[in-house]
This record gives C-alpha cells, sequence and structure tokens, in this order.
C-alpha cells in the first residue's frame, strides 16, 4: 500500500480539486426539490431530453452502418488501405467547431455550396431551408455527426478486423462460403467486443454533444435542434439559473453513468 | 539517453513556466489600457472606430472584444456578476438593461447626463426606469421605422402604410401585379420574431405584461395581432420563419420585396449604389397603426461601466467623449444612429441623411420592451412559439396560450 | 464485390470526406464575389490571401493561435508529469477500483463540471486567464494520461526494474532509466492525443475566457458567426489555421490512434 501512494498522490490531488469537488458544489447546488419538481413540468427539458436521445440514435445507427461498411470494404483493398484509410480519417481530426463551420458554409440557404450546386443545375431551392428551417434542421445537424464521426467507428472497426485471427476464415473459405455468409456467421460475431465498445464510446460523447450544434443553429431555429447540453449552458450563462443547470446536469449525469458502466464491462471482459 | 531525458525534462518545464507566467503577467501592463465589450455588428462599428481614435488622443491602449449578439449577452452577465473586471465598458442592447444593472454591478454615471439626449433613449438609462439614478449612456438611437418602395406605391395608387390593413392590401397588390413578393417579415425564433412581432402586438392593443406585472399575451387582440403577421409572412418569402435581420434587408435591397420593419442601421445601406438595386426608392415612415396608433420599438444600444472594471475613471472618460456631440455626429457621418436632438436637427446631417426627420420622430415616441430582467428569459420562450406559429406548425391560439402559460411559469419562478 | 467496385466505392466515401475541407479551403482563398458565385467554383477562381491577412494580422487570430498552443502544450506537459508516474504506480501496484474511478471522471459531461469550475476559477482569480484555462484542460488529460500510459506500462516486463533494485537502484532511479525510455512510443501519442484534445476544446474555453488575452481558435472562430451575417473569410481563414497543428500532430500519432480513441482497449 505505501509504495504506491507517492507515484499517485499528485495526479490524484488535481483529479480530486477538479473532478470530484466541483461535483460535490454541483450537489449542493442544484440537489433541490423545487428544482427537480420543476424538471418534471419543464416542457422545454423534456423535448431537450428526447432530441438528444433521437440524435443519438439516429447518429449512432448511421454512423455504425456506414463505419461497418467502410471497414469491410478498405480491409479487403490490400496495400491501398492505407492511402484510403488516412484520407478517410480527417473528419474525425479537425476541431468540432472547424468541422461545424465548413457544414454551415454548406448549408446556407442563400450563399452556401449545397444550394448553390442545385441552383446551378436549375433547381428552386427557395423552399430548401436546410438548418435554418425547423423541418431539416435535427436531420442537417445528424448529417453533420455522421460526416465527422463515422471515420472514428470505421478506424476502431477496421483495427478489430485486422486483429482477427484468421484461421476460421481460411477454413470457411476452404469450405466454399461466399463473403457474406464468412462476414455474417464468423467475422461480425468475432468483432463483438469491439462493436460494442465503439458503440458505447460514440454513444456516451453524442449524449453530451454541443459544440457543432451551437456552431451550426445554436439549438434553433426554435428549439428544434437543441439539445439537453445546450439547454442546461442557455439556462447557466443566458438566464443566470445556476441551481437548475445543475441539476438538469445531474440527470444528463445519471443517464450517462449507466452507459459508462456498460462499457467498464465489456472492456474488462478483454 | 538519460542526458538528453533531462534536457527534454527541462525544457519542458521551462515552457510551462513560460505559460504559466504568461497567463498570470497579464496584469502587470504599463501602458494605461481600456477594454471594450461591443456587438459583432452594424451597431458596434462607429463605436469600434471611436474608440480607436479615443485611444490615439489618449495615449490609451483599446482592446476591443466583439461578440455576436446572443454571446455577447452571456459574458456581459457573467463578467458584470462575477466583478471579474476584463471589461471596462459594455455595449448593452436596452432591453438587457434591467438584467445587467440588477445588484449594483454597474457603476452609476458620476454626474447625470447634459444636453439633448432624447428623453425616450435617456429614461432607459435610469434604473428604476425613468426615475432612479442613471447607470448608462445611449450610444445608437435605434427605433424602428417602416421601409417601403414608395415608387411602387405611387405607381399603383397605394395609401400610404398608415395602418397595418393599408400594409396588407398593397402587399397583396404589389405581390400580384410585380415580380416580388409582397412583405418580408422575420421569424427566427428569439429575438428576430420577438422584435418584429412587438410593433404589430402594441398596434393592436396588445401588451406582455399588464399594469400589474402579471402576462397578458393571451388576448383577443394578442391573437389578432399574431393573425396579422402570418396574413403578412403568407406573402413573404418562403423560409421567412428562420429569418434574421440580413435576409431582410437583403431582400429589400434586391428588389424582392417592396415593405417591411427594419431599424435605422439599414438606411446607409439601402441607399447605397454599391449594396442595393432600389436607391432612393425606399421611403421611411413610422410604423403603421391599427387600433391604437403605432409605436416604434426602441431599441438603443447604451454605454455601461461595470462595477468590477478597474479603469473606471477613464471608461466614464470614454463614453462622456463618445456621446459629446461632435462626437455623436462624428459617429452619425460613419452610419450609426444619433442620440441627440442637436445632432438630427443639423442642417448639413438632414441634407446628408434624408430619413433624419422620420428617425427622429420614431425615436421620440418610441416604446421600450418591458423593463423586467426577466426578458431574455421572456424573449425566449416566446420567441419560439411565435415562430412556431410562423412556421404554420401551431395555431396562433394555441401558440398565444402557451406562451402566456410559459412567461407565467418564469414570473412564478422568481418570486 | 468486384475490386473495381470496391475502388470506386472507397474513393467515393473518400470524397465525401474530403469535400468538406476542400470546400472551407477554397473558401478561404477566394475573393468575396466568388464565394457564393452560382455555380459553385471548385476549380477556377483567382485566390487571395486577403482574408488569411485579415485574420492575422489585422485581427486577433494571432493571439488566439498563441493562446490555443500555450494552453495545449502547458496542459500537455503537465497532465504528463503528473500522470505518468501515477500510471506507473497503478501498472506496478494494481488498484483497480480507482483506475475505474479514474477513467469513469474521463466520462464526466463536461457541462456537469462547467458550472462549479467556473465558480471556482472566479473565486480564485483566474477567470479569463491561461492559467487557469490549463489548469482545466490538465484535468481533462490526465485520467487519460493515466488509462492510455497504464496500458504501455503493462506491457513492459517488471523483471528488468527488479532486476535493477536486486542491484541497489531505487524503484524511482529504475522507473526514470529504464522503464520510461521503453514507452517513449507511447508517450509521445499520449502527449499527441493530449495536444489534440486541449487544442479542439470549446466549452469551457468559451465559458471561462472572456477577452482576447485568453481566448483560444474555436472561441474566435465561433465568434465570426454574428447575428447578421457570418464573416465567411475570416472564419474559413482560422478553421484553415486551426486544422494545420491537428493533423500533423495526428500523423506523428498514427500509429496509436486506434489505442488511443478507445482508451487503451484496442491494441490497433
Amino acid at each position: 500500500m505505501k509504495g504506491r501512494l507517492p507515484w499517485i498522490a499528485p495526479a490524484m490531488v488535481l483529479l480530486l480539486a477538479l473532478s470530484i469537488f466541483p461535483l460535490i458544489y454541483s450537489l449542493k447546488l442544484g440537489l433541490k426539490p423545487a428544482h427537480f419538481e420543476r424538471m418534471f413540468h419543464d416542457r422545454l427539458f423534456h423535448i431537450a431530453l428526447w432530441q438528444t436521445l433521437l440524435f443519438t440514435a439516429l447518429a449512432l445507427i448511421a454512423e455504425f452502418v456506414l463505419g461497418l461498411s467502410l471497414a469491410l470494404l478498405i480491409d479487403g483493398l490490400g496495400r491501398a488501405a492505407r492511402l484510403f484509410r488516412a484520407g478517410l480519417l480527417m473528419p474525425m481530426l479537425l476541431p468540432p467547431v472547424v468541422a461545424a463551420v465548413a457544414w454551415r458554409l454548406i448549408f446556407n440557404p442563400q450563399f452556401g455550396v449545397l444550394n448553390g450546386t442545385l441552383k446551378g443545375f436549375g433547381l428552386d431551392t427557395s423552399h430548401l431551408t436546410w438548418t435554418n428551417g425547423e423541418g431539416a434542421a435535427l436531420l442537417c445537424v445528424v448529417l453533420v455527426d455522421i460526416w465527422e464521426w463515422t471515420p472514428f467507428l470505421f478506424l476502431l472497426l477496421s483495427a478489430g478486423l485486422q486483429s482477427l485471427p484468421q484461421e476460421p476464415l481460411e477454413a470457411a473459405r476452404v469450405d466454399g462460403a461466399s463473403w457474406w455468409q464468412t462476414t455474417r456467421d464468423i467475422t461480425l460475431p468475432l468483432l463483438k467486443p469491439v462493436v460494442l465498445l465503439a458503440l458505447l464510446l460514440r454513444s456516451m460523447d453524442l449524449m453530451r454533444i454541443f459544440d457543432q450544434i451551437f456552431i451550426l443553429t445554436q439549438g434553433g431555429p426554435g428549439f428544434a435542434t437543441e439539445t439537453v447540453s445546450l439547454y442546461i449552458y442557455r439556462t447557466a450563462f443566458r438566464f443566470g439559473n445556476f441551481g437548475y443547470a445543475a441539476a438538469m446536469s445531474f440527470v444528463m449525469l445519471a443517464i450517462t453513468t449507466v452507459m459508462a458502466r456498460s462499457l467498464m464491462r465489456v472492456m474488462k471482459t478483454k | 539517453m538519460i542526458h538528453s531525458q533531462n534536457v527534454t525534462i527541462r525544457r519542458l518545464t521551462a515552457l510551462l513556466l513560460a505559460a504559466l507566467l504568461a497567463g498570470c503577467g497579464k496584469s502587470s501592463n504599463p501602458t494605461p489600457s481600456l477594454t471594450i465589450a461591443v456587438n459583432a455588428g452594424v451597431e458596434g462599428t462607429a463605436l469600434k472606430t471611436a474608440a480607436q481614435e479615443w485611444g490615439r488622443q489618449n495615449a490609451t491602449r483599446i482592446e476591443v472584444v466583439e461578440l455576436p449578439y446572443n454571446n455577447l449577452f452571456e459574458k456581459l452577465l457573467m463578467d458584470l456578476t462575477s466583478r471579474t473586471g476584463s471589461y471596462d465598458v459594455v455595449m448593452m442592447d436596452d432591453p438587457w438593461f434591467p438584467k445587467l444593472v440588477e445588484g449594483g454591478n454597474l457603476t452609476p454615471l458620476p454626474e447625470d447626463p447634459a444636453g439633448d439626449f432624447i428623453r425616450s433613449c435617456l429614461d432607459v438609462c435610469r434604473h428604476p426606469y425613468q426615475a432612479g439614478k442613471y447607470y448608462a449612456l445611449p450610444y445608437v438611437g435605434n427605433s424602428q421605422l417602416f421601409f417601403y418602395r414608395k415608387d411602387l406605391f405611387d405607381k399603383y395608387h397605394l395609401a400610404p402604410p398608415d395602418t397595418w390593413d393599408q400594409v396588407l392590401t398593397a402587399a397583396k397588390t404589389i405581390q400580384a401585379k410585380e415580380k416580388m413578393y409582397g412583405y418580408v417579415a422575420r421569424a427566427a425564433p428569439g429575438n428576430a420574431v420577438v422584435t418584429d412581432f412587438m410593433p404589430i402586438l402594441w398596434a393592436f392593443g396588445g401588451n406582455i405584461l399588464n399594469a400589474d406585472g402579471d402576462p397578458a399575451i393571451n388576448t383577443v387582440n394578442g391573437v389578432a395581432a399574431l393573425r396579422l403577421m402570418i396574413e403578412l409572412g403568407k406573402y413573404s418569402p418562403p423560409g421567412y420563419a428562420g429569418f434574421n435581420a440580413d435576409e431582410v434587408s437583403a431582400h429589400l435591397l434586391q428588389a424582392t420585396a417592396p415593405m417591411s420593419i427594419n431599424w435605422p442601421a439599414w438606411i446607409a445601406a439601402m441607399d447605397d449604389p454599391a449594396r442595393s438595386k432600389v436607391v432612393g426608392k425606399i421611403d421611411f415612415a413610422q410604423v403603421p397603426s391599427a387600433m391604437k396608433k403605432g409605436q416604434a420599438e426602441l431599441g438603443t444600444w447604451l454605454l455601461g461601466v461595470p462595477s468590477g472594471s478597474r479603469n473606471a475613471d477613464r471608461a466614464f472618460q470614454f463614453i462622456t467623449w463618445a456621446t459629446a456631440p461632435e462626437q455623436m455626429k462624428t459617429a452619425a457621418l460613419r452610419g450609426n444612429p444619433p442620440t441627440r436632438r442637436s445632432v438630427f436637427e443639423s442642417a448639413d446631417l438632414k441634407q446628408k441623411f434624408r430619413a433624419f426627420p422620420a428617425q427622429l420622430a420614431s425615436l421620440e415616441t418610441a416604446r421600450p420592451r418591458p423593463r423586467t430582467p426577466l426578458w431574455n428569459e421572456i424573449e425566449n420562450a416566446f420567441g419560439i412559439y411565435l415562430s412556431k406559429a410562423n412556421a404554420g406548425s401551431m395555431t396562433p391560439q394555441e401558440a398565444m396560450k402557451r406562451a402566456q402559460d410559459e412567461i407565467e411559469a418564469i414570473l412564478r419562478r422568481s418570486q | 464485390m468486384k475490386r473495381a467496385a470496391q475502388f470506386a466505392v472507397a474513393t467515393v466515401a473518400l470524397l465525401a470526406a474530403l469535400a468538406p475541407v476542400y470546400w472551407l479551403i477554397t473558401i478561404s482563398l477566394k475573393q468575396e464575389g466568388d464565394q457564393f458565385a452560382v455555380p459553385p467554383l471548385w476549380f477556377h477562381f483567382a485566390p487571395t490571401v486577403q482574408h488569411y491577412l485579415k485574420a492575422f494580422q489585422s485581427g486577433a487570430f494571432t493571439r488566439y493561435f498563441a493562446n490555443s498552443i500555450v494552453t495545449a502544450t502547458a496542459s500537455t506537459v503537465l497532465a504528463l508529469l503528473l500522470g505518468v508516474p501515477a500510471a506507473y504506480g497503478l501498472s506496478r501496484f494494481p488498484w483497480p477500483k480507482l483506475s475505474f474511478w479514474i477513467l469513469s471522471t474521463r466520462m464526466l459531461p463536461p457541462i456537469v463540471t462547467i458550472i462549479p469550475v467556473f465558480l471556482m476559477l472566479r473565486e480564485a482569480h483566474l477567470l479569463n486567464s491561461l492559467a487557469g484555462l490549463t489548469i482545466v484542460y490538465t484535468g481533462f488529460n490526465l485520467p487519460f494520461v493515466v488509462w492510455m500510459m497504464q496500458s504501455f506500462f503493462d506491457d513492459v516486463p517488471r523483471d528488468l526494474e527488479e532486476a535493477a533494485m536486486l542491484d541497489g537502484e531505487s524503484r524511482f532511479g529504475a522507473f526514470l532509466r529504464i522503464v520510461l525510455p521503453l514507452v517513449t512510443p507511447g508517450l509521445s501519442a499520449t502527449a499527441v492525443f493530449c495536444l489534440i484534445v486541449a487544442w479542439n476544446e470549446f466549452l469551457f474555453a468559451l465559458i471561462l475566457t472572456q477577452t482576447e488575452s485568453a481566448m483560444t481558435m474555436p472561441v474566435g472562430i465561433a465568434a465570426q458567426v454574428t447575428q447578421y451575417e457570418i464573416k465567411w473569410g475570416a472564419m474559413s481563414a482560422a478553421g484553415v489555421a486551426a486544422m494545420v497543428p491537428v493533423l500533423l500532430f495526428a500523423t506523428a500519432a498514427q500509429k496509436y490512434l486506434v489505442r488511443g480513441l478507445s482508451l487503451g482497449a484496442v491494441k490497433g
């Protein structure tokens, strides 16, 4: 016991100061029955929560399907795979603010390149309001996240694919199984731990999405793209209700703790 | 290998210390300085230039922090309530004033403002409203005007836009006979839609809060006002439910819409050949009436000094200088709407700015938004439902009812 | 699927990944009139560097860039100084519960801690300062450093340092002279990850900084998105500038990208 203390003490002190202490402070601020009662009736909070879950679900499914498809595809390309991999990673490395800025340029109804290209083909784009229109705004934001983070899933699943034992696959090939059969019956089941890991990591990041939405729509138009993080931010820093904001952030914490625990369990079984 | 590691460690530690020192050492600055927080938009431009000039004249280093509207409010709120003293002079939209002046977070003016400031602009600088001490000086004399294509009104012998009914008739006519929309409104949620809606609400005899300070929007008048706005929206370009001020002005400038409520800051662009296809064709009238006489909405920008500022004297020197008659005139020549009568009435400026008489008339009778520190929350909630009603996803009655409920909840919570 | 078709699809995916970035770069190099041309100009335009000049010479972006560099570097160094010994300690004296707890702090949604952190820094008069931001970023990166480096230390067999200690070497000495050199690749990769995280960070920088002296690149870029208009030129120039260091960092650490992203679980 004594041996490890000097090694870990300095780190522990900082973590206690920056993680545990704020958490306790937050508890003091937010854990009041009045706040939870308000949360129960706060229609806007419910909408924000719903939209966050919807956003997470849509983005996660799309990113997984695309990421897996890309991983399987690139895996079979041999030497050229490295080149493709390097290029495909770029969206994920950008500062999220920069990615959001790039997509604002694309989506802007008057000046953006999306409507500009469509106009060039002769289409009437006056109804295509993308991030400015309540209907499509959330989907546009999901699209941006898909663009930005599919590489993450692609990378993880690709690494997983490459670390798979080759014998079962060889055996299947010798037995004459088709590509699809091999993939469905052998590859995917073997990949399960990595898949779970990737899904959990990504879903936790999706739940607390902030940067991109702040830049793309600031939660608008209206409330169409408001997520929990944004609502908490606005409650604290535009309306000055720190206590209520802290209370809401606990609900967020509870949800992500459940997710984190599942993640830990998966990682432990590796 | 060990040696190089030690060297690396030493180098890194040195870099770290340097970094920390860089962060800590900012307070020991020999040159006098002044930090000004302004709105990143047309309103902030004139102040920025004035500040640089003053800085040169007084050997003071000026740092201008330009922030977008919403973020400016958030930053000001944070700085003022925390007394961090990061800003010496802050530019505030007048609806923000009741919240920002709370708790003694703004320093009162050392002496009452003298001279010919317009009454409505001065009133919003006082806490309590119209009665208390002065905590700011008005810099941008913004109050709404009705922009319309006089040439088209003459062409079709349309009655001038004195009432909203006449506006609607004109919109229908022009849309039918010309290749353009009949009107352009902005209904992006939040500040945009609420600001555009207020004059209509007031003209219909509606109010956000009644005399007792209780929410009063869900009334027959209120719903009727929203109905009119949606009706005008039918003649607006599609997607207007997401428009902000620049989309509105863009449509006016590009001659794709003939009229709108707008702010004086955009007048200069209308007559600028580089940006406008309608030079000289736009006229500026008072806000239209309905059951009640039209009242323009006040939107002055005020200059205040936070209590946490470490350069308060210098800050007051600057804002007094900036709002003095000569400087107001210079700022006016740079496109800033003034807040002093003498500037509006000066002969040479009247010649240059044909809308000055209209601006002055509007400013003198302008009405500010409710003076409550909860305005931001109220505007946020109200804006969501107004925008939804304009987007067609909610009926006007439903929108007003929901908005009223929400505002009631906001007021109740603050007790 | 036939090889040619595979390549075609992969190429489409690659173009989809790179096109928005390419567009951003072109906007930053186009004259204002060209930026919104219909049909859009993908290749044929007269380039200009005015936006870069405006952003960096007369604008505040040089300051923002410097601030980003300082906070990213300083917080990385601090996180390594504190975290590497802790990782070693946890590797040689396992304490699973503590390791778990350290990792779980990485899972905290930032919005949960931001309000107390804001209030704490306010009390300490560290708001709007590079020092304050550096401390916060160190707090972010520390759990990651511990977790990552622990996995690297676990890969180093104990016999080496134990042999040295039998010869009279202290544990710290053995750590410094024998174990540390063996994990240098892991150190570099971890350092790069910390740099990337701190460089890209937005929320805390947005809330904890108020003036040019402390604002970072992401905050500066966000400030170009105003209510009335978007300063496309400055925004894109700054965006491109902000991209470059991250891409350089990432290229340096590409071998360990997978391990870092999966928090050590998948050894890519």
